[in-house]
């Protein structure tokens, strides 16, 4: 159980800053998840936490104490690689209590059996990496970081490698373990689903920025900018150029067909059962909206329930 | 030109027509050509053929093509072959002319009372002398002595020779008295004339440089730092700027008697009779001939109607008068071993004279012992008989019912590999070992059935902890194996490891460097690691010195040639490890070790329990391999030590060499001893295989 505290990090690789000036507060029992495109500076940021890559700049602090110079060893933070790192050469019981046997730590074995308990592992523990499914090696790359009971959880991307009803799965089971261990998290993706479903807070990172800092509902309802106005939410939000002096964004279900200031030519249905994605031609403009229903065709006139401004140039939310 | 170069090797003669070979080089092949020329010019009926062979393989394609009938007419070749050549009937007996020619070069080619070759040109050792640092060359021994102790200086020497080579050696043991032959003919290594010599040799060593080699020897007199050295007329053109005389050896002040040196005589032989032949050969030694070769090729010619005029050649031609051809017995291939190893011992310091000739002796005994009886060979004739039986039924049953003709492709693909492989390694290996089974002496081979085995085995010439016995050998090849394979994986790992840390810059060019020791030869390595471990200008000694060490005799104990060879091996070996291992790191995803990092793994930790586990599936093929190559690792053991101190280094496949090629031919015993290494292997393989086998990740 810990705090990690960010004050001004930054890290450079020569000439090149990949992260600029990161403040963060992480309070006790959050999960926090990291997201942004690919190449944001949020796996670096975690392995920053990690200790894999030395701060350039400012001060991070786990639990008030400061661990710019403190190798990964000695911060007491267990991580969940993309890959799952797991030790081939290690069977599932050694590969979990890898950690606890260097230490000599008496109660490796009821750890691990606990452990494996939990995540469902027990019948698997004297395999190898190699004798296990995808889901399987998941589990024991959780296992193995559960096991430590450490400070810090960390996840680099643990679902990438995984299809997409196991994701699914996996992510449910991930908000349940939380629940039972309340242990500091912090989770990195790319997808913004998961950041949503996962996340107490979640930090949008671009180029080595962070744009927002907020809870689920915030950065959906409130974003600060254009940015993370059209990277959380899916389908992404509708950025209007010509309409306006600002750049107006509406959300696929915010757009009301049927009557309306705006007429527009109904392009490309997607029926996705329930609902369907209505591709609109405004003007010279592109819309999506999400409607219920029986899906309009030809020109239809539409409104906008709710609608967001940014500043053409800087991107900002007005309003 | 090639083609008549083949026809030729072919020994497709026509009538007068009289093929010559010889390995004459430079301006010997020269003066050869221009007489050639000058002779078939003159003799229209005749047409003299010379054809070149590399001197290496001169002998050997001579005895296998002349019992043939496919050698050549005439050939030129030194004369120590004679009695095996009479022997087996390569040769026939010439008629010389009665004057012209010096008595001793027609001695070294008569056997049985007949002569079997036309003398051409000899060489023998002779004293040549720095005139700056030498006004008169010393005439008896006693005056070299005085000579070597009183132009002695912190980095200079009176005189030096290559001490502990029985050959240079054999002026003194004659001087004094002695000799490899007693009176009776017999080998008498101990004679007492040969420890006198010894003490001489002893005494005089001692006031010359460390280990003289004949490069070394080279080099000090050309840098005036050696005063006098013995040598033979080769070293005419080796000579650098120094001013200098060359004089007849002294004579031995004890005896009153020339320290007489060895010559050795090229001739002109007869391989099939023919009167062109004999009418060239014999025009050859003419003055005429005699004369061409002395001033074309720079021969010392053994016509000495030849006028001389370089004063030089002169003394060489003086040296004569007191020179002793060199026996061409078989016996006497067999006593330069024994006498080089005593000598070392001796020049050492670490035997008396009379220790160094009963050693001499003794070790002679050894190597000279007689073959074992000749076995039955018809039990192993039905056994081996019964053995291809088996293993036809058991090809037979493998094969029955196979589809043959839709194999038919596969066995063609197969073919090229399956010939080469059977032409280069199972047929020389079976032949190998059936040697193995025989005794050669004398240019006889009888069959012997596993005595040799049982002789090597049974250590039954010479105590278990003789370096000449398999076991002592053996383990001494052992450790020497460990420990190269030790020190081989754990540098190459760990500078594999070191070349893959971030902080690392011009990584490409320390794994070039890296790589380099790999890429040199390696017997080019092994002679620059024994120049580097020379007693008095070897490198080591010089860096040790540094630190105000004492100069160390590097080959004079065994741990410290062990360690040299060990070095030198280390060097070679490392690389390959390196390379292997880099490759191996290549295919360890980097986030495993970061795992093992965060998981509180120190550095050590990552290393054993992650990184070094995952190395095994690519390294335990390499170790195998590398102790196998280690194992067998002949260059080193041979050039670096030489199996210093008295063989107590050499491993079984040095010494099998030593017992094939330096203990007069004992082709038996020593594929005996293949036999055996390839036995030890095989094990070693399986043993290894087994344990590989058990955990590959």
């Amino acid at each position: 159980m810990a705090t990690l505290s960010f004050a001004g990090v930054e890290k450079r690789y020569g000439a090149v800053q990949v992260l600029h000036r990161v403040d963060l507060e992480v309070a006790d029992g959050e999960f926090i998840v990291l997201v942004g495109p690919s190449g944001c500076g949020k796996s670096t940021l975690l392995r920053c936490i990690a200790g894999l890559e030395e701060i350039t700049g400012g001060e991070l602090r786990i639990d008030d104490r400061r661990v710019n110079d403190v190798a990964p060893r000695d911060r007491d933070v267990a991580m969940v690689f993309q890959s799952y790192a797991l030790y081939p050469h290690m069977t599932v019981r050694e590969n979990m209590g890898f950690a606890l046997s260097l230490q000599r730590h008496p109660e490796t074995v009821p750890r691990v059996e606990a452990a494996a308990s939990m995540l469902g592992l027990s019948h698997l523990l004297d395999r190898f990496p190699r004798e296990l499914s995808g889901g399987q090696r998941q589990r024991v790359a959780m296992g193995r970081a559960i096991v430590r009971r450490p400070k810090v959880f960390l996840f680099d991307e643990p679902l990438s490698n995984l299809d997409a009803s196991l994701r699914n799965q996996v992510r449910v089971e991930l908000r349940r373990q939380h629940a039972a261990l309340r242990t500091t998290t912090v989770y990195v993706t790319h997808d913004q689903t998961e950041a949503l479903t996962l996340a107490d807070r979640i930090v949008v990172l671009n180029g080595g920025v962070v744009q927002q800092v907020g809870t689920p509902d915030e950065l959906y309802f409130e974003p600060k900018n254009r940015f993370v106005a059209g990277f959380i939410g899916s389908p992404g939000m509708n950025f209007l150029e010509r309409l306006e002096a600002d750049v107006v964004g509406v959300r696929p279900n915010d757009v009301t067909l049927g009557a309306g200031p705006h007429e527009a030519e109904v392009e490309v249905v997607e029926k996705l059962g329930f609902e369907a994605m209505i591709h609109l031609r405004l003007g010279e403009e592109a819309l999506v909206a999400r409607v219920e229903g029986p899906a309009p065709t030809g020109r239809v006139r539409l409104d906008f329930t709710r609608a967001y401004r940014f500043d053409r140039a800087t991107g900002e939310r007005r309003g | 030109m090639t083609l008549a170069l083949l026809l030729g090797l072919l020994g497709v003669a026509q009538a007068g027509e009289v093929t010559l070979w010889h390995a004459w080089r430079g301006d010997e092949r020269a003066a050869l050509d221009t007489l050639v020329e000058q002779y078939n010019a003159a003799n229209p009926g005749t047409t003299i053929r010379p054809v070149f062979v590399p001197y290496e393989a001169l002998s050997s394609k001579i005895e296998a093509a002349v019992p043939r009938g496919n050698g050549p007419d005439l050939f030129v070749y030194a004369h120590e072959k004679v009695a095996d050549w009479t022997d087996e009937g390569f040769i026939l007996p010439v008629e010389l002319p009665t004057d012209g020619l010096h008595p001793v070069n027609v001695d070294a080619l008569r056997l049985r009372e007949q002569v079997w070759g036309w003398p051409l040109a000899y060489k023998s050792l002779a004293l040549y002398y720095n005139r700056s640092l030498v006004r008169t060359p010393p005439d008896t021994t006693d005056a070299l002595l005085a000579a070597a102790e009183a132009l002695r200086g912190p980095d200079r020497w009176g005189f030096a020779w290559e001490a502990s080579s029985a050959y240079a050696n054999a002026p003194w043991m004659h001087g004094f008295g002695g000799g490899v032959f007693g009176a009776d003919g017999a080998v008498r290594l101990d004679a007492p004339g040969n420890v006198a010599a010894f003490g001489f040799v002893q005494t005089l060593a001692a006031l010359g440089p460390a280990e003289p080699s004949g490069a070394l020897l080279t080099q000090l007199f050309n840098e005036g730092s050696v005063a006098m050295i013995a040598n033979g007329p080769s070293f005419l053109g080796e000579v650098g700027a120094v001013d200098f005389g060359v004089a007849p050896l002294p004579v031995v002040s004890e005896t009153g008697k020339a320290a007489a040196p060895y010559i050795t005589v090229d001739a002109l032989f007869l391989a099939r009779e023919g009167a062109e032949a004999r009418a060239f050969a014999g025009w050859m030694v003419s003055d005429e001939a005699a004369e061409v070769r002395h001033r074309v090729g720079k021969q010392m010619v053994a016509n000495t109607r030849v006028e001389v005029t370089d004063p030089r050649l002169v003394a060489f031609r003086q040296q004569l008068d007191t020179a002793v051809p060199m026996p061409t017995r078989p016996e006497m291939a067999q006593t330069w071993e024994p006498l080089a190893r005593a000598m070392r011992r001796l020049v050492r310091g670490a035997v008396t004279p009379e220790e160094a000739a009963s050693e001499a002796a003794f070790q002679y005994t050894i190597v000279s012992r007689p073959a074992p009886p000749a076995a039955d060979p018809r039990p192993w004739i039905v056994v081996a008989g019964l053995g291809g039986l088996a293993a036809a039924v058991w090809l037979a049953r493998e094969i029955r019912g196979a589809p043959l003709a839709r194999w038919r492709f596969a066995f063609a693909w197969v073919a090229p590999a399956f010939s080469a492989m059977t032409l280069l390694v199972v047929l020389p290996f079976l032949v190998g070992a059936t040697v193995s089974l025989f005794e050669y002496d004398q240019q006889a081979w009888t069959f012997v059935g596993l005595a040799n085995f049982l002789d090597i085995l049974l250590a039954r010439d010479f105590p278990l902890t003789s370096p000449l016995s398999f076991w002592s050998t053996l383990a001494v090849t052992v450790a020497w194996t460990v420990a190269n394979v030790v020190l081989h994986v754990g540098i190459g790992v760990a500078l594999a490891m070191l070349l893959r840390e971030p902080w690392v810059r011009l990584r490409g060019v320390f794994r070039a460097l890296l790589i380099l020791p790999w890429a040199v030869p390696s017997y080019i390595t092994a002679l620059i690691w024994k120049g580097m471990f020379h007693r008095q200008f070897g490198a080591v000694n010089g860096l040790l010195a540094l630190f105000g060490a004492e100069p160390v005799s590097w080959f004079a104990h065994w741990a410290t040639a062990f360690a040299a060879n060990v070095t030198t091996n280390t060097w070679l070996g490392f690389p390959f490890m390196m390379v292997v291992t880099l490759g191996a790191l290549q295919a360890i995803p980097r986030d495993l070790e970061e795992a093992a990092e965060v998981d509180g793994a120190s550095g050590w930790q990552r290393f054993r329990l992650v990184t070094l586990p995952l190395l095994k599936p690519a390294l335990l093929p390499a170790v195998i391999l590398g102790s196998v190559w280690t194992f067998n690792m002949f260059n080193v053991i041979y050039l670096v030590s030489g199996g210093e101190p008295d063989g107590g280094t050499d491993i079984l496949i040095s010494q099998a060499y030593r017992w094939a090629f330096t203990r007069g031919h004992r082709y038996g015993y020593a594929a005996a001893y293949a036999v055996l290494i390839f036995g030890v292997l095989v094990l070693y393989g399986r043993v290894a295989n087994r344990f590989a086998g058990r955990k590959v990740v």
